[in-house]
């Protein structure tokens, strides 16, 4: 395991190296925020509640979904497109750690770092230009952190199948932004669900992406009862295993396949 | 040390027809090619060789080390290093090997050398009195802390395979796979890299394969040669002895005071121009005294000299025969 927490300490320090990168995703997620807090605004205008969610709730749902696509924020797809586009995956290959092992490891270490480049900067942005982000009931507080740290994961894993297309595809760029703003959309972060028609927040409920932003979302605004609550979690952990097997079996065959290929 | 039994690799060639109408239908079908990269390679290396492996770009030399590191799965047959199958045991067989890849970089660009180094050593979980002695040995040889602290993406491509050499010998492996490390180094740098791998076959005893397009490489570290060309194996052997069975002449370059010159029945005039004639004889039939002393009898010498068979055109030959 020492490995591993050693390539979290070495991708923080890498991650912290590129001091600029970080103010463009700081100026994005205001413009993102702002834009949504305007957006709800006029729609709550005449509108006491919505599905049992006010205009403040709401508020704070965009500034949390915001603070929430800093963590999760994945580079495994990139990392396996250039390192396959590189051949550095024999460099990878040939040290006794597991591939995907590293990448993961990298990736918390970026989440760390980012937490401080950029999390906290966006909690304050919002903080003072919109309002501040008060959880409903501070008691759902480990319920809360229990469902960010699944979706964590369930976004990693559902990052780490589609990069693996890289090792098929190679250049995978495009699709990367495709996967990256579809996710955003079909996941409620930008908006909820249960704003949309029936059949389809329906279809949606049923795919794992609700669970990776809005379960969390709505435990932190107190939408929906601790029953509800609980019951979603359970979707959402059955999705982990199943996305964790399907992860595992991909994972074997890949490696595999590189080591036929030659990286 | 490493026993190589059997080796073949194919890869599957997508086949592509030219023009417009190949591209469309290689979207509908798509027929493959195979190609067989390695036929049937076998060796045996004992411990403490080091062994260059040559041959045409092409030839299947980096598909073989790939193998021999465990990158690639052999489509056939098996390595086996310390007595352990390297496609069965990966994760313990690479614990022990080290390997440097003189066109891509294990370092990590955006961070100092020594950040480098230091996670390296916790990959391979070494004990930090043993890496600093390891280290220090290495530093002797080739003054790395003098650039430990400076980032990989700011180094000199020399600066750079110093410090690819240091990390890949950390962990202590008995077996070192080099794949091209000299190329594009200048005079200096390959000198340096020379030196540090006599130095750790001959103190640490660390097995060393290489692959080379460098004539110099292979005259000042080879004892044995293994000259590989389109996946099958031409040579095998001692380096002299490879010399000796492929070029077994020499050629007498003598200068006369004018511009006729003798023939001799046991060599062959070659090449006659102005003053100088070029003989080519047998090493096994005659020696170049006799045939200096039969030529004076005839005729009055001013200068002679002797060409020996070089590596070079040892290689020319090797590659060319297939």
């Amino acid at each position: 395991m020492s490995k591993y927490f050693y390539v979290v300490r070495t991708q923080i320090i890498k991650s912290l190296t590129y001091e600029f990168n970080v103010y463009g995703n700081i100026i994005m997620q205001t413009i993102i925020m702002i834009t949504s807090a305007c957006f709800w605004k006029a729609l709550y205008k005449d509108q006491g509640t919505v599905s049992g969610v006010d205009a403040e709730s709401m508020l704070t749902y965009i500034i949390i979904s915001s603070v929430l696509s800093v963590l999760l924020i994945t580079n495994v797809e990139r990392r396996i497109e250039a390192s396959v586009e590189k051949g550095t995956v024999a460099t990878d290959l040939m040290k006794p750690i597991s591939l995907f092992g590293v990448y993961f490891a990298e990736d918390i270490g970026n989440m760390t770092a980012l937490v401080f480049q950029n999390m906290l900067p966006i909690l304050l942005i919002g903080t003072v230009l919109i309002k501040a982000p008060a959880m409903a009931d501070v008691r759902d507080l480990p319920l809360f952190i229990l469902s960010v740290a699944v979706s964590f994961l369930i976004n990693w894993l559902i990052a780490a199948l589609f990069g693996m297309i890289a090792f098929t595809a190679v250049n995978i760029s495009a699709l990367i932004q495709v996967k990256k703003h579809l996710l955003r959309l079909l996941s409620g972060s930008i908006i909820p669900v249960w704003f949309f028609p029936d059949r389809v927040a329906a279809v949606l409920k049923a795919l794992p992406f609700v669970y990776i932003y809005q379960l969390p979302l709505s435990i932190y605004i107190g939408k929906g009862g601790r029953a509800e609550q609980i019951g979603q979690m359970k979707i959402q952990f059955i999705w982990l295993v199943i996305l964790l097997v399907l992860f595992c079996f991909a994972q074997n065959r890949v490696t595999k396949k590189v080591m036929v290929q030659g990286g | 040390m490493i026993e190589v039994q059997n080796l073949c690799k194919d890869y599957l060639l997508k086949h592509k027809e030219p023009g417009l109408k190949g591209a469309f239908k290689g979207l509908l079908k798509t027929e493959y090619e195979t190609i067989h990269a390695v036929k049937n390679l076998s060796f045996h290396i004992d411990a403490g060789e080091i062994v260059g492996f040559i041959g045409p770009n092409g030839a299947g030399k980096s598909t073989t080390i790939k193998m021999m590191s465990g990158i690639l799965t052999p489509t056939k047959g098996s390595v086996l290093i310390g007595g352990r199958d390297i496609s069965k045991h990966r994760k313990e067989v690479v614990r022990n090997i080290g390997v440097v890849f003189g066109q891509r970089s294990q370092l990590n660009w955006d961070l100092r050398l020594g950040e480098s180094f230091e996670l390296l050593r916790h990959i391979y979980q070494i004990d930090q009195a043993e890496y600093d002695r390891t280290f220090d040995d290495l530093d002797a040889i080739l003054g790395i802390k003098e650039i430990i602290d400076k980032p990989v993406r700011q180094m000199s491509l020399g600066q750079r395979v110093k410090g690819d050499l240091v990390a890949s010998m950390l962990h202590s492996p008995e077996v070192l796979f080099l794949d091209e490390p000299t190329i594009g180094l200048d005079v200096s740098s390959k000198f340096a890299l020379r030196k540090f791998i006599r130095e750790i076959n001959k103190v640490r005893k660390t097995t060393v394969i290489l692959t080379t397009h460098d004539l110099g490489d292979i005259q000042e570290l080879c004892e044995r040669l293994i000259i590989i060309n389109h996946g099958v194996m031409m040579e095998d052997g001692n380096l002299s002895q490879i010399v000796d069975r492929i070029a077994p002449y020499k050629t007498l370059v003598v200068e006369y005071y004018d511009e006729s010159a003798p023939e001799h029945p046991k060599c062959e005039l070659t090449w006659h121009s102005g003053n100088i004639a070029k003989y080519k004889f047998m090493k096994k039939d005659v020696t170049a005294a006799e045939i200096i002393a039969d030529l004076s009898g005839i005729k009055t010498i001013k200068d002679v000299s002797i060409e020996e068979a070089g590596i070079d055109d040892i290689i020319k030959i090797a590659y060319g025969s297939t």
